[in-house]
């Protein structure tokens, strides 16, 4: 290893340990939890010690799902600033579409997690893709897809529809 | 660790989550020092996080409608965010939290006021950010929300704990903490020192309280400005009047210069320690008002003694002292260029008048650039000074045109061969100098012509000393004066040049054999300020053939050109063979004229002056001249009272003796000289006339119709390199050219001409 990076590879090298709501110990490189701004946050603040960060918000299978996103977007340069201007859901990339490959409620529990963890890239990434499940779908079929009950009355129906014809014509 | 869960309230309910965050928040803001644990730390933001997802955090929310219920739908806010309580309560906590610290500092005065305000200030801040991240989930969602939203009272955490100490903290000690700030300065002021990192901690305290009320994420200076800056400078204003009114009472002027420069520069460090950057203009042009602008009076008094007594360090204090404040370097600037007008003159008086223009332009350029940094003010001054007293000065009070040619006999006794003739490299320096002076010189066409009649007398008598310092000199006029300016003294060169080629060409072809050695310059008429001969005059018969010969030569070489033999100028050398005192015999160095007459006594030894007069054919003046200055040699002897007498008689001395083998019998008349600087100065009115007529006509030619004043105004400026023509004269010019039909009048408008094709 050249000496002259080793300030970097120290700090890549140290670990911080998360506890899951059920109480799991995991043991991450400090960088990856760096990605939560709630985590990186509290090391400023607190200092770095060994205990270990409580999260009693989130359970062992979802913290795993976010470490594994964390690793590997570890060396992306997030830009913090929400960019009016690129709303767009297209732009999701392969590796990003397969770890969204979850089932509904997994995928509602990453979105719950990362608004807690203010992890922005992912929740960006999570509510992209329940917007590309509605994209296309008709009322109907998006009541299918999310389990909804129809609890409109006909007049509501046809006013909603009103308002809603500008966006009818894609 | 399911203890974990347990230590959190509940989440719907307000009461229990807010004492439970109170119970952190104040372990943050009081007891920060005993460090904060990793659990605790997320179980404040995991309470609030719980708190304001309540609304939602229904279990199996999988199979509930994530964009709420579909009566919200015509609700502009979507979904609802939960936060106000929290932020409300937060906001009774700190105004709690602050009146508690305000109370306390109430026991403090002066020092230790600041030591208790900025000790606070950092703890509080510190906190603060800690209390800003806790509360993050609230600012991301329900602040986020609200400000989106334009409501102005809702700040970030951040900004609300600043917002929250300026009106509970700030509003009520910031008056007693400026006068402890202001009162520290002073001391420091006064040479003691003090502990200025609680000043700089006040500066950083009141520059973030500076919060935009228009939009909270951006800073304005406005509370710094109003509550630091403002006493801080009325402060630094009452106490350097006090200070600089003393100290000018009992010292000199020069003493206080050095004072104030040394408190300007002190405040210029102020600011750099420890006030903010904004502040630096108003508090140095304060100090400049206070400790400059108020005493320019006895400053400008003093300047013109120190420049009596040439005190350039002190010139230069002045200098720069002044120079701060507006307009106050102009007095001096005025004074200046008076004292400069005035050395001149007075150098003018004792020595001689080149020397003494250089010598006073040297010393007071010197102080310019060093005292003054080469300002440009004292530039023009200096400019406008040495103008006038090289132009008008006791040794020209009769005209403008004396300096000119002063300067340029200047040039001639150095560029003329002589005994006193400078190293070359000397040379070149002095002639810089010259154009320096020359610069000055309103009428360089004086100049010129001056300049030129003595460079010709240098090329035809061969008394040039270097070929090179006169190219030098003639390239340095070009320089300044443009290529038309030296051209014809360029000319002059040239003919010397072509003349010397002719004579060799004359040499080869005349196969006759001569006794006589001859060589002969052809100079054009246009180029060269020579006058013609006044006199008649017979060549000599010696001559005469070779005389012939050459112009024959001349003739066939260029047919039509006319050759006019200016016998004047012309000088020869005379062999002597009938002199005992010398077996080699003498050679006489001689003019024209004299060898016109020598040679009649190859004939016989004595003439009357009537047949001399007849056999030259020289005016009687001319010839009076001549042989006066052969008399007085005693190469003629005379028989009469005086030269030119009726009947005079003038013999060949056969005992002639001289030290010298060589002697020169060419002299030049006095009386000549005298005409001859009249008739330049004439010959510059002549041309000057023809010069200011061919401005107008040009003038006109472009502008076709004119007002007389801007005609005169053009007139003048496009002359301005020559000579400063005279408004009378130009009216005059203008009358000649009305008269002339060259322009003429315009009907009905007065002072109007146009111009007639």
């Amino acid at each position: 290893m050249a000496t002259g990076s080793t300030s970097t590879n120290i700090s890549e090298l140290k670990k911080i340990k998360l506890t899951s709501s059920e109480g799991t110990e995991f043991v991450v490189d400090k960088d990856v939890g760096e990605k939560s701004i709630l985590l990186k946050n509290m090391l400023e603040d607190v200092g770095e010690n060994d205990m270990a960060i409580p999260l009693p918000n989130v359970t062992g299978p979802i913290l795993t799902k976010v470490i594994e996103y964390c690793t590997h977007h570890r060396d992306d340069f997030f830009i913090s600033q929400d960019d009016d201007n690129k709303k767009t859901s297209d732009d999701i990339d392969e590796w990003d579409s397969e770890f969204c490959k979850v089932d509904q409620g997994t995928l509602f529990e990453l979105i719950l997690a990362a608004n807690y963890l203010d992890i922005k890239p992912l929740l960006d990434l999570t509510c992209k893709t329940v917007a590309n499940m509605i994209k296309g779908k008709s009322p109907e079929e998006i009541r299918k897809t999310f389990n909804i009950a129809n609890d409109f009355t006909p007049e509501e129906e046809i006013q909603v529809k009103r308002e809603n014809e500008w966006c009818e014509e894609r | 660790m399911a203890s974990n869960l347990t230590t959190l309230p509940p989440p719907n309910d307000l009461e229990a989550t807010w004492s439970f965050l109170e119970s952190g928040i104040d372990q943050i803001m009081n007891r920060l020092e005993q460090g904060l644990s990793y659990k605790r730390y997320m179980d404040l933001y995991t309470g609030i996080y719980n708190y304001c997802t309540s609304s939602r955090m229904n279990p199996g929310f999988a199979s509930e409608p994530l964009a709420g219920p579909g009566s919200n739908i015509n609700n502009n806010r979507g979904a609802n965010l939960m936060g106000s309580d929290l932020y409300a309560r937060l906001i009774s906590y700190l105004e709690r939290h602050l009146t508690q610290i305000r109370a306390e500092s109430e026991q403090y005065m002066d020092e230790n006021l600041l030591r208790y305000y900025t000790k606070q200030w950092e703890k509080y801040t510190t906190a603060s950010s800690y209390v800003h991240h806790v509360f993050r989930y609230l600012n991301r969602h329900w602040v986020k929300r609200e400000i989106d939203e334009g409501r102005k009272t809702v700040y970030d955490v951040y900004t609300l704990t600043l917002v929250s100490w300026r009106d509970n903290m700030f509003s009520s000690v910031q008056h007693n903490v400026m006068d402890a700030v202001k009162m520290l300065i002073q001391r420091q002021r006064n040479g003691e020192t003090v502990e200025t990192g609680l000043i700089k901690l006040v500066v950083e305290s009141f520059v973030s309280l500076g919060l935009d009320d228009a939009d909270s994420s951006k800073s304005t200076l406005d509370v710094y400005r109003d509550h630091f800056e403002k006493p801080f400078v009325e402060a630094t204003q009452n106490y350097y009047k006090t200070e600089s009114e003393k100290f000018v009472s009992e010292n000199s002027v020069t003493e206080y210069m050095k004072k104030a420069e040394a408190r300007l520069i002190e405040e210029e460090g102020r600011v750099q320690a420890y006030l903010h950057p904004s502040t630096y203009k108003n508090l140095i042009t304060t100090c400049e008002t206070v400790l400059v602008k108020d005493h320019t009076d006895i400053m400008w008094e003093e300047f013109q003694h120190l420049l009596n007594m040439d005190k350039l360090e002190d010139l230069h204090r002045m200098y720069l002292l002044l120079s701060r404040i507006p307009d106050g370097l102009n007095p001096l600037r005025e004074r200046f260029e008076e004292h400069v007008r005035k050395a001149g003159h007075s150098s003018i008086e004792k020595i001689a008048a080149e020397d003494a223009l250089l010598e006073v332009h040297k010393k007071y350029n010197d102080m310019v650039q060093n005292a003054f940094r080469g300002e440009a003010g004292f530039v023009a001054s200096l400019d406008k000074a040495c103008r006038e007293f090289v132009n008008r000065n006791e040794v020209c009070k009769s005209s403008t045109s004396k300096s000119p040619e002063l300067l340029a006999r200047f040039c001639d006794s150095l560029l003329r061969k002589s005994a006193k003739n400078p190293e070359e490299g000397d040379l070149e320096d002095v002639l810089n100098s010259i154009m320096t002076v020359f610069k000055y010189v309103e009428d360089k066409d004086v100049f010129q012509k001056f300049y030129s009649k003595m460079l010709a007398k240098r090329l035809v008598n061969g008394t040039s000393a270097s070929e090179d310092a006169e190219s030098s000199m003639i390239s340095k006029l070009k320089e300044a004066c443009g290529f038309e300016y030296t051209s014809k003294l360029q000319r002059m060169f040239t003919d010397m040049g072509l003349s010397k080629d002719l004579n060799d060409n004359f040499r080869d072809r005349d196969n006759e054999q001569s006794h006589v050695d001859f060589s002969v310059l052809v100079l054009g008429t246009a180029s060269w300020p020579l006058q013609p001969s006044t006199t008649n005059f017979i060549i000599p018969e010696e001559v005469e053939k070779t005389f012939q010969r050459f112009k024959m030569f001349y003739q066939n070489k260029h047919s039509g050109r006319k050759l006019n033999w200016l016998f004047h100028l012309s000088k020869g050398e005379l062999k002597t063979n009938y002199l005992k005192a010398s077996k080699a015999g003498y050679t006489f160095q001689v003019s024209t004229y004299q060898m016109g007459i020598l040679l009649q006594y190859n004939k016989d030894t004595s003439y009357t002056f009537e047949y001399l007069s007849q056999s030259t054919d020289l005016t009687p003046d001319v010839l009076i001249g001549q042989l006066g200055t052969l008399v007085k040699a005693k190469v003629l002897l005379m028989e009469g009272d005086n030269v030119g007498d009726t009947g005079s008689r003038y013999t060949l001395n056969m005992d002639f003796k001289s030290k010298k083998v060589r002697v020169l019998l060419n002299v030049p008349v006095k009386s000549e000289q005298k005409v001859e600087v009249e008739e330049t100065h004439k010959t510059v009115e002549e041309d000057r006339k023809l010069l200011m007529q061919a401005a107008i006509v040009r003038i006109m030619k472009t502008r076709k119709t004119l007002k007389h004043v801007t005609l005169v105004q053009e007139v003048i400026s496009q002359l301005s390199n020559r000579f400063k023509p005279k408004v009378p004269d130009i009216k005059k010019c203008i009358d000649v050219l009305l008269e002339k039909e060259y322009i003429e009048r315009v009907d009905g408008q007065k002072d109007m001409f146009s111009y007639v094709a």
